[in-house]
């Protein structure tokens, strides 16, 4: 659009600056260059950002719109065929979907949680807490590891004769089935996800610290502020921004990063309590051979992840005017 | 902001109109003149390599111009990865698959070889478990079955006969009660993916279900408000309530942490296979062919025979989309030559689907399963479909935690399978 008509503003004005002699009219402008250039100049933006569109749209909208598409149709013997909203609506009947989306909302219940522990601790570390530098890279050590991994060493540990039970069983406690017990099996997976992932959080937050104004700590502890007030009443409200991040990104970790875990930790089980959507999706495509009914699964996966990444830049953006 | 909600529920139900496509495009070809892909989960593994060499050896004297490539793909990945290959139209020509539900389901992308293969009918056992509507789709290497092992050290530290175990359920449960004054555990069971269930309905199927209510299962007319299918739960049950099973059954993984729990001797019995893991030659390693016992399933319903439950294991199909179907069957058949599958036999310990194989030299174990062979049925989980399976899974598992009824679980088990 008006790059034709922003042109003559600037020169003007540089011109009005330096005080020559220079013939800037509009008229003499347009007389001095060729109407091809012109024209060329006009779609040089639109040329420019073409590969980058053309490549959002065939390699992210279409197939995405495929995908949806795709979960409006039948499986197996219905192959191909339109069937409305009914994949959606035996989602919604299946039990085990329901769990699924429950598990959602539990997550986000956790939320605060998963953001409170490495916003702890890196006050602490903040704070130069005897050894601090150690912790430093002790907390974020297991964020370079697999979930596989991550997963492989908590089913040993957690194992019903293994050696949290045995630990337990030396004070008297009887042993807990951790990964067997639908009541317990889903919060040990969030929390072996928390112990995995919380590292990043940390540097998150360290980078946070880097901000904050020393001179106001000074000040509050001049006025006698212990340590819980400083905590409230000066490093929150300090590192709004940075909580409000470490919330949305932990939140988008938790709902597409935790298969690994889930795969190597329950699978599922028991009794299906540990189900997270993409799980779901998974099982479907892979093991009950129902595309459609995944992709319809996806879909929705999709919309839930599109509420949280717009809640994330009404967050974002709201806490960028306070500022 | 009002306007956008508008188009996106616009283009929703345009969509959802106009829902159209196809999971899978099967009219393409892609197997390149003069080459054959074969995808399994098998041919990576070294035991295999022997077994390989013969078929492709075999192969090779038929059609010595045409190549063959086999891709090894993670078990746990298969059928993820065959399932977008399936969608898309394009992948192996020929492919491994489980026999039962895993391949029925996916006969659509298959073409039947019932006539490629009528030379192999009597040689191979387990048919039945490759068929469709009676068309075959894949020819069988293994035999898969679920035979009771027991642990004979055991039996005797327990004060029981190792020559002569339970053969009805209540003696049954009064050995296992003196196993575990014995300090051990009656069964080892891993039921951490659900599939310990399915080795216990087919084990225990033709001791509960009558012979009439058995062949009926299979042939799809099942009645899941008999008594004695509800039996086959409530024994399930009865082994979680009366501790008869090793602790943490719904954590512990069945491949191979509950066949660990069996070599080691922390239980006398285990329903193992039949196939390469979980079978005779690896508990042969740690018990000795002498200490391991293979026992038939003890009656719990009076006037039922005991039978060796078992069906085709694992075998080879061809896709639909390869261009020369006939070629490809003819490499399936080298697949399951007498003698490829004695190699699979000797290097994996499998029961090959040739039953003229002779398993003299591997231990009375090997010996009584295949002199059983004979007298077995299909098992009877093959026959549900994967659906079912999974809801099966999870059910025995909240059998075993005591949150649900054993009315509930045929009632549930019942609506799954009505709904195919």
């Amino acid at each position: 659009m008006p790059i034709g008509n922003t042109q003559p503003s600037v020169r003007l004005a540089s011109a009005g600056r330096a005080g020559g002699p220079a013939v800037t009219s509009p008229a003499h402008r347009g007389g001095a260059r060729p109407r091809g250039g012109l024209g060329a100049e006009r779609y040089a933006p639109y040329i420019l950002v073409a590969p980058a569109v053309l490549i959002i749209v065939l390699l992210r909208l279409y197939p995405l719109i495929l995908g949806v598409n795709f979960s409006f149709t039948g499986d197996g013997d219905q192959n191909g065929e339109a069937v409305g909203f009914g994949n959606y609506q035996e989602l919604f009947g299946d039990q085990l979907f329901r769990t699924a989306l429950r598990n959602v909302g539990l997550l986000v219940l956790l939320l605060p949680v998963a953001v409170a522990i490495p916003g702890l601790l890196a006050t602490f570390i903040y704070l130069r807490v005897p050894g601090h530098r150690f912790y430093r890279s002790v907390y974020f050590f297991p964020a370079v590891l697999s979930p596989v991994i991550v997963g492989a060493i908590f089913n040993l540990l957690l194992a019903f004769d293994g050696p949290l039970n045995a630990v337990l069983g030396s004070f008297g406690v009887g042993a807990v089935d951790w990964l067997g017990d639908p009541d317990i099996a889903m919060f040990m997976v969030v929390g072996v996800h928390i112990w995995a992932t919380f590292g990043m959080a940390l540097v998150v937050f360290l980078a946070g610290f880097a901000t904050l104004d020393a001179a106001l700590l000074d000040a509050a502890r001049v006025d006698g502020a212990s340590l819980r007030q400083v905590v409230w009443h000066v490093i929150v409200p300090s590192l709004a921004r940075t909580i409000q991040f470490v919330f949305v990104t932990t939140m988008i970790g938790m709902l597409t990063s935790m298969f690994g875990l889930l795969f190597v930790m329950t699978s599922g089980g028991p009794e299906g309590s540990t189900y997270l959507p993409e799980y779901y999706i998974w099982i479907q495509q892979g093991q009950m051979n129902r595309p459609a009914l995944a992709s319809a699964a996806s879909t929705i996966l999709f919309v839930i992840m599109l509420v949280v990444g717009l809640l994330q830049i009404k967050l974002l953006d709201r806490s960028g005017k306070e500022d | 902001m009002r306007q956008r909600a508008i188009w996106s529920a616009v283009l929703v139900v345009g969509l959802a109109l106009a829902g159209c496509g196809s999971a899978s495009d099967s009219g393409k070809s892609t197997s390149s003149d003069g080459k054959l892909v074969v995808w399994d989960w098998k041919s990576g593994e070294p035991f295999a390599k022997s077994y390989l060499d013969k078929a492709k050896a075999d192969f090779k004297k038929k059609h010595a111009d045409v190549e063959v490539e086999f891709v090894a793909q993670p078990f746990d990945q298969y059928y993820t990865l065959l399932g977008a290959a399936i969608q898309s139209g394009k992948g192996p020509d020929v492919m491994m698959f489980n026999g039962g539900g895993q391949i029925r389901d996916r006969v659509d992308a298959l073409v039947p070889i019932t006539d490629y293969v009528a030379e192999d009918k009597q040689r191979l056992a387990g048919w039945e478990a490759f068929t469709k509507d009676s068309k075959v789709y894949g020819s069988p290497v293994t035999l898969q079955g679920y035979p009771i092992y027991y642990n004979k050290d055991i039996y005797q530290k327990a004060g029981l006969d190792p020559a002569s175990p339970a053969t009805t359920w209540d003696k049954f449960v009064a050995d296992c009660a003196a196993v575990a004054k014995a300090g051990s555990k009656c069964f080892a069971l891993g039921n951490k993916e659900g599939v310990g269930i399915q080795f216990w309905l087919s084990s225990m199927g033709s001791v509960t279900l009558t012979a009439a209510e058995y062949d009926a299962w299979i042939t799809g007319k099942r009645d899941w408000t008999s008594p004695n299918v509800k039996r086959v739960f409530e024994t399930w049950k009865e082994t979680g309530d009366k501790k008869m099973n090793t602790d943490g059954a719904n954590s512990t993984a069945m491949f191979n942490d509950s066949f660990a729990a069996f070599q080691s001797g922390k239980a006398a019995h285990v329903m193992g296979l039949m196939s390469d893991v979980g079978h005779w030659k690896a508990f042969n390693e740690f018990l000795t062919p002498e200490k391991l016992g293979v026992m038939k399933p003890p009656v719990v319903t009076a006037g039922t025979t005991p039978s060796l439950p078992y069906d085709g294991g694992i075998g080879y199909a061809v896709a639909k989309w390869t261009k020369d179907p006939k070629v490809a069957a003819d490499l399936v058949r080298s697949l399951t030559s007498a003698d490829a599958l004695k190699a699979f036999y000797a290097d994996a310990g499998a029961i090959a689907a040739d039953t003229t194989i002779d398993v003299s030299q591997a231990g009375p174990a090997a010996s009584t399963i295949v002199s059983e062979l004979k007298s077995g049925k299909p098992a009877l989980h093959v026959a549900l479909s994967s659906k079912t399976i999974d809801l099966m899974g999870r059910l025995s598992q909240q059998l075993l935690s005591g949150s649900i009824t054993v009315d509930e679980v045929v009632k549930q088990l019942a609506a799954s399978d009505q709904a195919g």
